[in-house]
């Protein structure tokens, strides 16, 4: 049966079963930010969109370049949750929980944007009533909305045993655990169903991950506009997105290994592969970046040379080459020797690449619009104290949604950590022995992961 | 395992087959939406584009999503409610 008694992982119930002062400090500095974010949403709603530096013809700035920066760092749940479930990749345990939250709740924070940006979230409802399929923005509308119900249900489906032990374990919020676990006992019966829908649902999330981030791109490269109609922004985008995403995750597993004293479940093991899986993104990051660049700057078309030029040496190059060096220099700097210091080594590159992606939509959103193709007459953009509110209050609302969950339910999966210990050691040890090639594979695959 | 008492094990049954009720109703509310959306786009002359077909794609993909959350809550919840009427039947016959 669900139980943790005995088995060492206490210290993963401690945050729910306690609370130290550390915890309202944090709660009360992010409610701050919190407030200050909707002191600046309400003067926006009062005054209108006027209060706010955009204008034409840039119409579009921090709200638009948050959005895009919240919808990328969802990439770190669900996408590298699911890939790492299905390619059976045994050191993704103590991770996945952590990383499906981020992916939930940072979707909420980015869709809500949208909604900032419109200045009378009342507009919606055209969106809904009146909506036309030509408009990427529409496709946005639609993917985000499969995204956060799959991730809903994807972080929902392997919490269930965990539920269970809490329902079974502790004696507050009895009824919320008992109605979230659906009767879990653990039989052979329930972890086959189990089993099924989360193995389902690794498949289904991973196209439609992908397809989210392509359609955010979409909204930028289906107009015409001097460096945003571009075929490769769909893989720029996705790319850009789950490097962004991988960052948000360390440094959220960084700060709660501190926070919980979870270094015995979060080891530098796992620090040094995330650590070169973002090498790996930042490379790739830079070979796009390069690549799209490149492309445009032969082309030489003017008006594309005017935004090109306005982010190499213009009034954006030091935002542009602020860009670089966080999202190249810095990680591949930091990340190409790993044998020491790697906890600090793998948080200082991705808090580097977290400000350099966030400057990277920045970057895109921004100087296309201040020089556009039709004769509008060119425009600069300063944000004011709204836009700079609004971006603290979002960051702090979706850190103080983190940090409550971790107080609801654990933040790193029980089951998963002991099907790690009693199955996953001799799964795979068997698996391996098929890779030999004295060994023949079984006419079967292995019998799936078993979640007690 | 503590399990709750008879009437709150009501409650808790209510509760989740209400959860699996807003679970078809969200995704129910979507789906009726796109189809409005590409009725719409049809009615205006926007043409049967690859837009339509992209968003046709979303439907199945929300079907299927439902079909998912379905299958666990019908699942996991029929073998509990089984396993309890099992104990019921048991503490009746003094077993």
């Amino acid at each position: 049966m669900a139980d943790p008694a005995g088995t060492g992982d206490e210290v993963l119930l401690a945050p729910i079963e306690r609370t130290g002062p550390g915890f309202y400090w944090i709660v009360g500095l992010l409610s701050v930010l919190v407030l200050w974010g909707a002191a600046a949403y309400a003067t926006q709603f009062v005054g209108g969109l006027g209060v706010t530096g955009l204008h034409q013809p840039v119409s579009w700035g921090f709200y638009v370049a948050n959005f895009v920066f919240f919808i990328g760092i969802s990439h770190a749940g669900t996408l590298i949750s699911a890939i790492l479930r299905l390619s059976k990749a045994e050191w993704r345990r103590p991770i996945t929980r952590m990383a499906e939250v981020i992916t939930v709740m940072v979707l909420f924070i980015g869709a809500g944007q949208i909604l900032v940006d419109l200045g009378r979230p009342d507009r919606i409802m055209n969106v809904i009533r009146h909506g036309r399929y030509q408009s990427p923005l529409l496709w946005d509308a639609t993917s985000i909305s499969a995204y956060l119900t799959a991730s809903i249900v994807y972080l929902y489906l392997p919490m269930i045993p965990d539920v269970a032990i809490l329902r079974d374990r502790l004696a507050k919020r009895k009824l919320l655990h008992t109605v979230l676990a659906l009767g879990w006992t653990g039989s052979l019966r329930q972890q086959k169903i189990l089993n099924r829908a989360i193995a389902i649902m690794a498949v289904l999330v991973i196209p439609i991950a992908v397809s989210v981030h392509s359609v955010v791109s979409f909204v930028f490269s289906m107009t015409l506009q001097p460096m945003w109609h571009s075929t490769i922004f769909g893989p720029y985008f996705v790319v850009g997105a789950i490097f962004s995403g991988i960052a948000a995750l360390i440094v959220a597993m960084i700060a709660f290994r501190r926070a919980y004293g979870l270094q015995g479940y979060l080891k530098p093991v796992h620090f040094r592969y995330l650590g070169q899986l973002l090498l790996v993104m930042s490379l790739l990051w830079f070979y796009f970046t390069f690549a799209e660049y490149l492309t445009g700057y032969y082309g030489g078309e003017p008006e594309e040379m005017k935004v090109f030029w306005a982010k190499f040496n213009g009034p954006f190059g030091v935002l542009f080459w602020g860009m670089v060096v966080a999202n190249f220099v810095i990680p591949v700097v930091t990340l190409v020797s790993l044998r020491r210091h790697t906890v600090g080594k793998v948080l200082l590159a991705s808090i580097s690449a977290l400000v350099g992606m966030w400057l990277e939509r920045f970057i895109i959103v921004v100087p296309t619009l201040s020089n556009p193709r039709l004769p509008f007459g060119e425009g600069t953009y300063w944000p004011t104290w709204v836009e700079w509110g609004e971006m603290a209050g979002s960051f702090g609302l979706f850190a103080l949604f983190y940090v409550l969950f971790t107080k609801f339910f654990p933040i790193i999966s029980i089951w998963e950590i002991r099907e790690g210990r009693e199955v996953g050691l001799k799964e795979v040890e068997e698996r391996l022995l098929t890779y030999l090639p004295d060994h023949a594979e079984p006419a079967h695959p292995p019998a799936g992961a078993v979640v007690r | 395992m503590s399990h709750p008492g008879p009437a709150s094990d009501r409650t808790v049954r209510t509760i989740q087959w209400a959860m699996a009720g807003a679970a078809v109703l969200f995704i129910g509310g979507i789906v009726i939406w796109i189809t409005h959306l590409i009725r719409t786009a049809w009615r205006l002359g926007d043409g049967p584009s690859a837009s339509i077909g992209i968003s046709l794609v979303a439907i199945p993909v929300f079907l299927t999503l439902l079909g998912v959350i379905l299958y666990v809550v019908r699942g996991l919840l029929g073998e509990a409610g089984d396993r309890r009427e099992r104990e019921t039947v048991d503490e009746r016959e003094g077993i």
